[in-house]
């Protein structure tokens, strides 16, 4: 391969403009994008409109300073995860590239502790030296090939361990082992930090978490975020689930909001997340009673909070849930890129 | 000035594609379009479409847009139907008249090709 870097001009006393990328440094040439220059070297890499507006050739500077222009229109959670739009990116110095898939490394974890949190949530504790924000998740993994994602409940400046909420799926092919196998003191592969929703917000912008079954599990986490860095602007969680018993937590973030007076904390038993979540084999009278009409989460979300213009929104859970609860914040007011979600997506 | 610096260039694109999206998503006659799960991407998919719409700079070739919409089996109704939602949007956002009128003239400069004509 040629260096065309030098260029005609002279380069003494330019830094040059290297791009490492998969253990390759490759020499852009003048005024060449990260994009040209590696299509050049002879990598695939997805791209579409090569302007800055489709984002398809999106990929990671995990070395290097983006400059603004290579980060024009991603989103806050992702600036802050050093995504470049690689079209639009002309370094002028040397930098390193990753594609999004490769950008997380895997590394060993220590289980610390394990307890239930309810009769199917069980709260794992790990030791592990990641840096990640609150709300992000995590590959775990048992053996080479077995692999299961889960969201992070801890926040990195309060806690000196990570904290997953393991759903207990007795016929699953990860969670049983985790659940019932797995000790104190055993390792487990970890991967990550994975996912860009995580707290980022004008500290006086109302704020909306809505989680169902263990989305509430990163949603703690953004909320904690989001109290110890001082938002002010009013917050408003509501947690919904199959049936009451179902709910988890109650305790602390009851606890929350009585300490903090710009949470309001609301949990919504309702029968729409039958379908997506486990189902039950227990007949409709013996749930709980408070299970409302189906889809009473939506309504309530729509009759409480009509306009959502200003708010910043989190949504996670099940995917259809966040599907169409996405679609519905957004046709109430609230911006595309105000809107941050974790899809939990099931696995066959 | 270009059309496109005329309007405010890509700040009037963020600012107009929320609310050009949220109009076709409720209008009936097209809403099945730009109904999707990955609504970040139909999202991204806008903004380009509303750059190429207000004379900015875009790499879309007539190839491109042909291929995009020809399984969808548009008509004119569909295409009329996007037109109004986007010129609701540019009269919501106080786009001077003589700007609307150049986006409507980009857009049936189009109109074949998007139509599969």
């Amino acid at each position: 391969m040629s260096n065309k870097a030098t260029g005609s001009n002279g380069v003494a006393d330019k830094p040059q403009a290297l791009v490492t990328y998969e253990n390759e440094t490759i020499a852009l040439a003048d005024g060449e994008s990260l994009l040209d220059g590696l299509t050049r070297a002879g990598h695939s890499i997805p791209s579409g409109c090569r302007v800055g507006v489709c984002q398809a050739c999106t990929m990671v500077m995990s070395e290097g300073e983006p400059s603004s222009i290579c980060q024009k229109g991603l989103s806050a959670p992702q600036k802050a995860l050093s995504y470049i739009l690689s079209c639009q990116c002309k370094p002028d110095r040397p930098v390193t590239i990753s594609r999004l898939s490769a950008a997380s490394q895997q590394t060993q974890g220590k289980i610390l502790s394990k307890d239930w949190l309810n009769e199917s949530v069980l709260r794992l504790r790990i030791k592990a030296d990641l840096n990640y924000r609150a709300g992000q998740y995590v590959t775990l993994w048992q053996g080479e090939e077995l692999a299961r994602s889960y969201s992070l409940a801890s926040v990195p400046t309060e806690d000196d361990f990570l904290e997953l909420h393991i759903k207990h799926v007795p016929d699953g092919a990860f969670s049983p082992t985790l659940c019932n196998e797995l000790q104190a003191g055993d390792t487990i592969g970890i991967q990550g930090p994975l996912g860009k929703c995580f707290y980022t917000a004008s500290p006086d912008q109302p704020l909306l978490l809505v989680g169902v079954g263990v989305g509430l599990s990163p949603l703690m986490g953004i909320l904690k975020d989001a109290l110890y860095k001082g938002h002010s602007g009013p917050i408003a969680l509501i947690v919904g689930a199959t049936k009451a018993s179902n709910f988890y937590l109650q305790q602390a973030l009851g606890g929350l909001a009585k300490d903090y007076e710009q949470l309001t904390v609301q949990f919504i038993a309702q029968s729409v997340v039958r379908a997506i979540e486990q189902p039950t084999e227990e007949p409709i009278d013996q749930l709980n009673s408070s299970i409302t009409l189906e889809g009473d989460l939506y309504s309530f979300c729509r009759s409480n909070y009509p306009d959502l213009k200003g708010y910043r929104v989190f949504l996670c859970g099940a995917e259809s849930f966040v599907t169409k609860m996405r679609k519905q914040c957004f046709l109430s007011g609230a911006g595309m890129s105000d809107i941050s979600a974790d899809s939990f997506i099931s696995f066959q | 000035m270009s059309l496109f610096e005329d309007i405010g260039g890509e700040a009037a694109v963020d600012a107009a594609v929320d609310i050009f999206y949220r109009k076709v998503l409720a209008d009936d006659r097209v809403s099945e379009f730009f109904d999707t799960t990955d609504m970040e991407a139909q999202h991204a998919k806008q903004k380009a479409f509303l750059t190429m719409a207000f004379g900015g700079p875009n790499t879309y070739s007539g190839k491109d847009l042909r291929e995009a919409h020809k399984t969808m089996a548009l008509d004119d109704g569909h295409f009329d139907a996007v037109a109004e939602d986007l010129v609701a949007t540019l009269e919501e956002l106080s786009v001077p008249q003589e700007s609307i009128d150049q986006i409507v003239g980009i857009l049936g400069s189009v109109k074949d090709v998007v139509l599969n004509r």
